[in-house]
């Protein structure tokens, strides 16, 4: 049987994905990463769709890619940057990409300390990669086409020819045979393995597709075996190349129509993809045992081939039922049993054999009963061959980690053979519920090997994800304090800034940071509570203070923690993390540490201006400042007898008195004696046992704190003086050298002597008399030493706060139990640094001194291409002989006729050629685009709310529509290329609005791709690679014809549209002139062109949102997030043309819908839409009618009674966004962004429940229209609400209540004092509702027949209604609020005296929302409340 | 109801060292900081053992010596004291208190 496998660390680089976390995003969000060929990574030439087949030719040039995403910072792997063009890409991504699985699973430091017991794994093909392409064209291409042209071209000399293969080579760069290490394709992993120090197995696996997941299969029987602890896994493909594309143009199994549908019933093939992956795998029992996070578990792998079969190239069942019935056996589990499994990911090509024989062997293997998801991310992200395998597991392992059933795309119309199986696709990512979440991968590779893997949850509670990185730290410096300040505020500062008034903080929370806000506050300094660190005005540096470290000496306990600081800065250091107890053997120990803190120290650029110790820390300092040489000092350790420093019946006692208050007490005694004067509120005592303890009892009993402590050594008294001379002659061995640096004695308190003599007659002294370490640290203090570094474990620190509180002073420890050397370190770092000392910080792991600069890499294989000025130098013979050639050698009469044919046939072909037209290659462009609306005025008719006319324009939300956007980025895109129009739009992404108030300047960028296209974007909000060409192309494609029975005419004109405000558009946007006819996937309708930018083009997504919302009934309101391609024939039309708009629907799922169109002029198609995909929002045709009439609708329903009820009904934060900017205006917006996120939607639903209540109640009594707007609900001191008018409207005087409750809000509005609550029905505690009810109510509450849960809930209702309609709130007495009577509908309140009738009501979520029962309960309006 | 000013349940005596707690604390910024029965010494408040001196000092001040927080502390060893709540030493006050009533 072979071991759980947990897997403890991922990372990705896939197409849309640079790393794991975008990969999930992805995934969860159904993206699709699918493009076309990026410019010039092959020559156009070879996309010939309609051609002959022919090996050159590919009739598909979408798939998926990450040449974008493709840099790697090779500086911090130890690789130059000039090798990087030489070396294969696929191993530096894989470096990169192991990299950060390490990183996240916790660091290198985590790996075991044996590298023998690490290795790799890795899926790797043996394709032409970039690397070896590059090298066959340098070495074979080259060669072959000088053989070629000399075979073609006698004429052509030697030298000719070598100036041709130099200028092709040249254009390779120049030769890097110290590289071509970099093409050998294993290293794939071995370079990962020099590189990570990594000693066990390394090496590369190829089974084609089922690569990654045989890898896998390796690295769990080595975990099983014991030979390794750890194994990184994974697959890498990165090779694009020509001639693997022709390789599967042969095969038949690119798909035609360019796109990937697993297991759709029409899927017509595979998109050829990329990427690279890496886990990292651990035996369970050994993760748990480490507290690792695990993200899932393998608990089972199988791999068969398929033997003979019918052909290589088909896939068969056989094989692969037998690989995923070993898997399953393996994990000891039946994979037809209902509960097996809730997620397949398959293999899942989209080719038909492919998927038929899959989904048979689902069949075969999984059975009929239960259900389970089934996916493939081949829909998003193509094949990506040898890594296709862990593409699925990464998958697997993060639904199954997460909850989460994953969607895959393009399946709205599924294979018939799927309906024999358990199994379904999703088109959107679902929870996932289940007792054990198991998750299979499928990966089957050419030639018939195939291989599964089995996943299930890790075991017991989901831990919190401990933080992993190293922590960040905060560092501010300005001028002055009021600059710190703005600077700590201002949101998204990244620089430190320069000046003496610094902040440090570790790991900013927003507990510390608010923390750190108090103090910025005060303006006074503030050293090290909660790991924050202000100085006002610096200790150090400029400060002129010095520092000292403080060497500790014994401590009763001692946990040693440092092990990382020293891997991290190559110190030795030989010590376990651990406690030692043992008092004898704790001595080497400590010496070691000071050694080993003093040295870490160093290394970040912090050395002392002195050193001291405490007790036998002194000796530490002597070594540390060179007393002792270092040899001298190991050697003494080695031989150190522990039970030298044991005096026979001796103990030590702490106590919490002055020394002065203690010698009082031993009142000149000579069997105890004072051994250290440690602080004012700390001395210690020595002598015989049973005296210490009696003096301790006496301390105690006259209430001072005193412990007895288990040291025995007797330093520090005269009672050690018989034992002495042991110690004596090792000292006497040691050889003296003078202090390298000021060495201060806590006998003398004073620095130590120079002489050699005197330095032996002090360590006497130091051993027999008390240390006087408080004295010695104020003697420090009046020398100038501010800061005070303990440089060891235990408490020496607070001794030293304690002698200097209330003088400045700093003191950091650098050691300490609760957290692991490095992090202790970065600590002293922050504290010194902010104190003003400069501190080396990018020697700690985690900070950077810059950006990391990251080198893009070259994944194309592009065909070779000399320029002009090269042609033009080698100059080959242009013309190849002619007959006019041969009779010019036929005497001087035809010599002269041929001259005569020569100069004709020149001017002829001069004429002919017209003008050359030298067209400059588009350029880089970097300018900004103003949007405001004093910039674009037409965008107050783009607004995206109907407010009174006197409200601010940002609250009517003016936004820049999409197709302004895409309008400007051709403009932009024509600068950039002058002489050229903008002829074709691609991929264009809108991932953000661009809102117009406040105004903002978007910053805008035009790189070059290739000689005819541009990538044009606005930073953070959009983008489009915009094609440019001297004319519009002609070709244009006819018109679309729609049958007339599929149509009919629309039930809305296109006046009623904008009248009724269907579409928000204003004047300037309102371009839809008729809507002439409407089909079950199509719409027809005319526009007139308006004159404002992108305006003729948003009508088209008006045409379409028209037919959405006139076919479903929810989820109507749309807007575009992206688009594929949008191809013009010809000039933007004039304003007023009218232009033919024709929409087909090509895709409709719950999230989005995707549409082409066409746009036809005087009878041809001037525009053609391709992809163009609108993101759905949720909306209920209720939520429509606010959103149209908001002056005279409201989203809460008024309740019977006389009361607002509001229900949730958009879960989606896009459309929350859009319900807030509907109803909050200016001011009111701010408030709710300033809000913590927790409790956010229910403050908002009561904000809305309360305006519309307060609009009932007034529209009841006559009161005119009133937009949400016009009213400002606020909270007095007390908490209560009230509301004010806004924008001029008076309110009568009113008075508000609101509550809410989960996906409930509720609220009333009277004349008078009112009151309602909102309260959940569920189980209560008994303690609670025996706080909550008094003995009567008890009483009453037990006599009530029906639901007690539901009674509770009416009786805390009533109680808390009554509580704010007396404007006092319960007060923590809900037992002062009596209720007297009890009815499902009416309750009685008493309280001081008086008796309130109450109304209440059952309320229930929709469907849709998470099932819950609430009650409700209001005032009812009396003759005292009423106004 | 009592008009002792030292009235000896749990509730005035939290009161009461809350006060102190706060005393020491305010020079730390940090007496704001919520404290109650659960709160310990260590963790929540960041006192160390040389703070607990001084708190000492105080409650002598307080009670005189009607409370012996040097007593308190001495059977335990160091990782109960780490662990000490605030609601430990108020029912050692409470019983001392009403010991010595």
């Amino acid at each position: 049987m072979v071991p759980p496998v947990a897997i403890v660390g991922m990372s990705v680089l896939l197409p849309g994905a640079p790393d794991l976390a975008s990969y999930w995003r992805n995934l969860a969000g159904g993206v699709d990463a699918i493009t076309e060929v990026p410019p010039g990574k092959w020559d156009d030439t070879h996309y010939a769709p309609g051609e002959q087949r022919r090996a050159d030719r590919v009739y598909c040039r979408r798939g998926g890619f990450v040449d974008e995403l493709a840099e790697v910072d090779v500086t911090g792997f130890g690789i130059m940057p000039n090798s990087v063009p030489a070396t294969e890409p696929d191993q530096l991504i894989a470096l990169r990409v192991a990299a950060q699985a390490v990183a996240d699973a916790g660091g290198p430091d985590r790996l075991p300390a044996d590298r023998a017991k690490v290795g790799v794994v890795l899926g790797r093909g043996g394709y032409l990669t970039p690397g070896l392409v590059r090298l066959d064209q340098r070495v074979r291409t080259a060669s072959q086409l000088v053989r070629t042209l000399g075979e073609l071209l006698p004429g052509l000399d030697a030298d000719r020819l070598d100036a041709v293969r130099q200028a092709f080579t040249d254009q390779l760069g120049p030769e890097a045979p110290e590289s071509a290490i970099g093409l050998v394709p294993n290293l794939a992993a071995s370079r990962l393995a020099n590189r990570l120090d990594l000693r066990g197995p390394a090496y590369t696996v190829d089974a084609a597709c089922a690569s990654s997941l045989i890898a896998v299969d390796h690295a769990v029987r080595e975990l099983a075996t014991g030979r390794c602890d750890v194994v990184l896994a994974g697959g890498v493909h990165h090779c694009h190349d020509i001639t693997f594309w022709s390789v599967f143009t042969q095969l038949g199994a690119l798909s035609p129509s360019e796109r990937i549908r697993p297991f759709h019933r029409d899927a017509d093939g595979v998109l050829i993809g990329e990427g690279t992956g890496v886990v990292v795998l651990k035996r369970l029992a050994d993760a748990q045992r480490d507290g690792d996070r695990v993200y899932a578990v393998i608990t089972g792998t199988g791999i068969a081939s398929d033997g003979r079969t019918a052909s290589l190239a088909s896939p068969d069942s056989g094989g692969q039922v037998r690989a995923v019935r070993q898997a399953w056996a393996a994990a000891g589990l039946d994979p037809a049993a209902p509960d097996s499994i809730g997620l397949l990911e398959a293999h899942g090509t989209a080719t038909p054999a492919g998927d038929a024989a899959e989904l048979a062997t689902l069949a075969a293997v999984f059975g009929t009963e239960g259900s389970a998801v089934l996916g493939s991310v081949k829909s998003m992200i193509g094949h990506t061959m040898p890594a296709a395998g862990i593409a699925g597991l990464v998958k697997a392992a993060l639904a199954v980690h997460h909850g989460v059933l994953l969607p895959t795309l393009h399946c709205d119309d599924p294979h018939p053979a799927l309906a024999s199986t358990r199994f379904s696709t999703l088109d959107a990512a679902a929870p996932w519920d289940a007792p054990v979440r198991r998750a299979g991968v499928n990966a089957f590779g050419f030639g018939g090997i195939n291989a599964h893997v089995v996943l299930e949850q890790a075991p017991g509670r989901a831990k919190p994800v401990a933080v992993r990185e190293p922590e960040r730290v905060l560092r501010l410096a300005a001028p002055t304090v009021d600059a710190l300040r703005e600077a700590f505020d201002r949101a998204g500062t990244r620089e430190t800034g320069d000046g003496p008034v610094r902040l440090g903080i570790v790991d900013p929370t927003e507990k510390r940071l608010a923390l750190a806000r108090k103090v910025l506050a005060r303006g006074r300094a503030w050293r090290g509570r909660n790991d924050v660190w202000f100085a006002d005005r610096p200790l150090l540096g400029p400060g002129g203070g010095k520092v000292a470290f403080l060497f500790p000496g014994l401590e009763s306990e001692l946990t040693l923690n440092c092990g990382d600081l020293a891997r991290h800065f190559g110190l030795p250091w030989k010590h376990a993390d651990v406690e030692v107890g043992d008092v004898g053997r704790q001595g080497a120990a400590v010496f070691e540490l000071g050694r080993l803190l003093h040295a870490a120290l160093g290394r970040i650029g912090v050395t002392p201006d002195a050193v001291a110790g405490h007790s036998l820390g002194e000796w530490t300092a002597m070594a540390v400042a060179g007393v002792h040489a270092e040899e001298e000092v190991d050697t003494f350790l080695a031989g150190f007898d522990p039970d030298a420093l044991v005096v026979p019946g001796l103990a030590f006692a702490a106590i919490g008195a002055p020394a002065a208050r203690v010698l009082e007490e031993l009142a000149g005694r000579a069997d105890v004696v004072l051994s250290h004067d440690n602080s004012p509120n700390q001395a210690m005592i020595c002598g015989p046992e049973a005296a210490v303890g009696a003096l301790v009892q006496r301390f105690r009993d006259a209430g001072i704190v005193a412990q007895v402590l288990p040291f025995r050594s007797g330093f520090h008294t005269p009672m050690l003086r018989p034992y002495l001379d042991p110690i004596r002659a090792a000292a006497e061995r040691f050889t003296l050298h003078p202090p390298s640096l000021p060495l201060w004695s806590a006998t003398t308190v004073s620095e130590y002597p120079a002489a050699e003599a005197e330095v032996r007659e002090l360590f006497v002294r130091h051993l027999l008399e008390p240390v006087r370490f408080r004295p010695l640290v104020r003697a420090m203090h009046d020398a100038g030493f501010r800061a005070f570094v303990q440089a060891g474990a235990g408490q020496l620190g607070s001794l030293v706060g304690d002698t200097l509180h209330g003088e400045d002073h700093l003191v950091v420890a650098a050691h300490s139990g609760q957290r692991p050397g490095l992090a202790q370190l970065r600590r002293v770092a922050t504290a010194l640094w902010a104190d003003g000392l400069d501190v080396g910080f990018e020697h700690l792991p985690g900070e950077r001194p810059a950006a990391p600069k990251a080198v893009k890499l070259d994944l194309g294989g592009r065909l070779i291409s000399l320029d002009e000025q090269v042609r033009a130098r080698i100059a080959l013979p242009a013309a190849p002989r002619s007959t006019v050639d041969d009779l010019a050698a036929k005497g001087p009469l035809a010599a002269e006729f041929a001259a005569l044919l020569a100069d004709t046939a020149e001017l002829a072909s001069t004429v002919l050629a017209g003008p050359a037209r030298r067209l400059p290659a588009p350029r880089e462009l970097d300018t900004t685009l103003p949007v405001s609306l004093e910039t674009m005025p037409y965008l107050l008719d783009h607004c995206f709310f109907k407010q009174p006319p006197q409200a601010d324009p940002g609250d009517r939300w003016p936004v820049v529509p999409a197709t302004t956007v895409i309008d400007h980025l051709m403009r932009f895109a024509e600068q950039a290329a002058p002489g050229r129009h903008a002829v074709a739009v691609h991929d264009v992404r809108l991932s953000q609005w661009i809102t117009a108030v406040p105004g903002v300047t978007v910053p805008v960028r035009v790189r070059p791709q290739g000689t005819h296209r541009v990538l044009a974007t606005l930073a953070g909000y959009s983008q489009a690679v915009v094609e440019l060409a001297p004319e519009y192309p002609a070709g244009a494609p006819a018109p679309w014809r729609f049958p007339a029975s599929a149509e009919r005419a629309p039930e809305t004109t296109a006046a009623q549209l904008y009248d009724e405000r269907w579409m928000f558009h204003g004047p300037r946007f309102q371009g839809v002139t008729e809507l002439t006819a409407v089909g079950e996937r199509h719409v027809r309708a005319v526009l007139t062109t308006p004159a404002a930018p992108g305006a003729l083009l948003d009508n088209v997504g008006q045409v379409l949102g028209y037919w959405i919302m006139s076919r479903l009934p929810e989820r109507t309101t749309v807007f575009p997030v992206a688009m594929r391609e949008i191809r013009f024939h010809g000039p933007h039309p004039a304003p007023g043309e009218r232009l033919e708009c024709l929409v087909r629907i090509t895709g409709l799922t719950e999230e989005f819908l995707d549409a082409d169109m066409q746009l036809v002029h005087n009878g041809a198609v001037w525009a053609e839409f391709t992809g163009w995909r609108d993101r759905r929002f949720d909306s209920t045709a209720h939520i429509r009618q606010a959103d149209r009439t908001p002056e005279r609708s409201t989203l809460s329903v008024e309740q019977p009674g006389g009361w607002a009820l509001v229900r949730e009904q958009w879960p989606d934060l896009a459309t929350r966004e859009l319900i807030m900017r509907n109803y909050l205006a200016g001011p009111e917006r701010d408030a709710y962004e300033r809000r913590p996120p927790r409790g956010r939607r229910q403050w908002l639903l009561g904000r809305i429940a309360a305006k519309d209540a307060i609009r009932q109640f007034l529209w009841a009594r006559g009161e005119p229209e009133m937009f949400p707007a016009e009213l400002r609900i606020g909270n007095d001191e007390a908490g209560r609400p009230f509301a004010t008018g806004a924008y001029g409207r008076d309110l009568p005087p009113v008075t508000v209540s609101v509550a809410h409750r989960a996906e409930a809000g509720v609220s009333i509005a009277r004349h008078g004092p009112c009151g309602i609550d909102i309260e959940e029905v569920v189980p209560r505690a008994e303690s609670t509702v025996e706080a909550a009810l008094g003995p009567g109510e008890l009483a009453l509450f037990a006599s009530l027949p029906g639901d007690p849960e539901q009674w509770f809930a009416r009786f805390w209702t009533a109680k808390e209604a009554v509580a704010k309609l007396r404007g006092t709130g319960l007060r923590g007495e809900p037992r002062d609020f009596e209720v007297v009577a009890a009815a499902p509908e009416e309750m009685t309140v008493r309280v001081a005296g008086r008796e309130y009738r109450v109304c209440c009501a059952d309320v229930e979520n929709p469907s849709g929302a998470p099932p819950r029962r609430y009650v409700v309960a209001w005032t009812e309006e009396t003759k005292e409340t009423a106004g | 109801m009592s008009i002792e000013t030292t009235a000896t349940d749990e509730a005035t005596v939290l009161a009461q060292l809350s006060g102190m707690l706060r005393e020491l604390l305010e020079e730390y910024g940090l007496d704001d900081a919520e404290i109650t029965m659960d709160t310990t010494f260590h963790d929540d408040l960041e006192l160390e053992s040389v703070d607990l001196v001084a708190l000492s000092g105080q409650l002598r001040e307080h009670y005189g010596d009607r409370v012996n927080f040097a007593t308190f502390i001495a059977e335990r060893d160091l990782d109960e004291i780490i662990a000490l709540t605030v609601g430990e030493l108020v029912r050692y006050t409470v019983a001392s208190l009403r010991a010595t009533a």
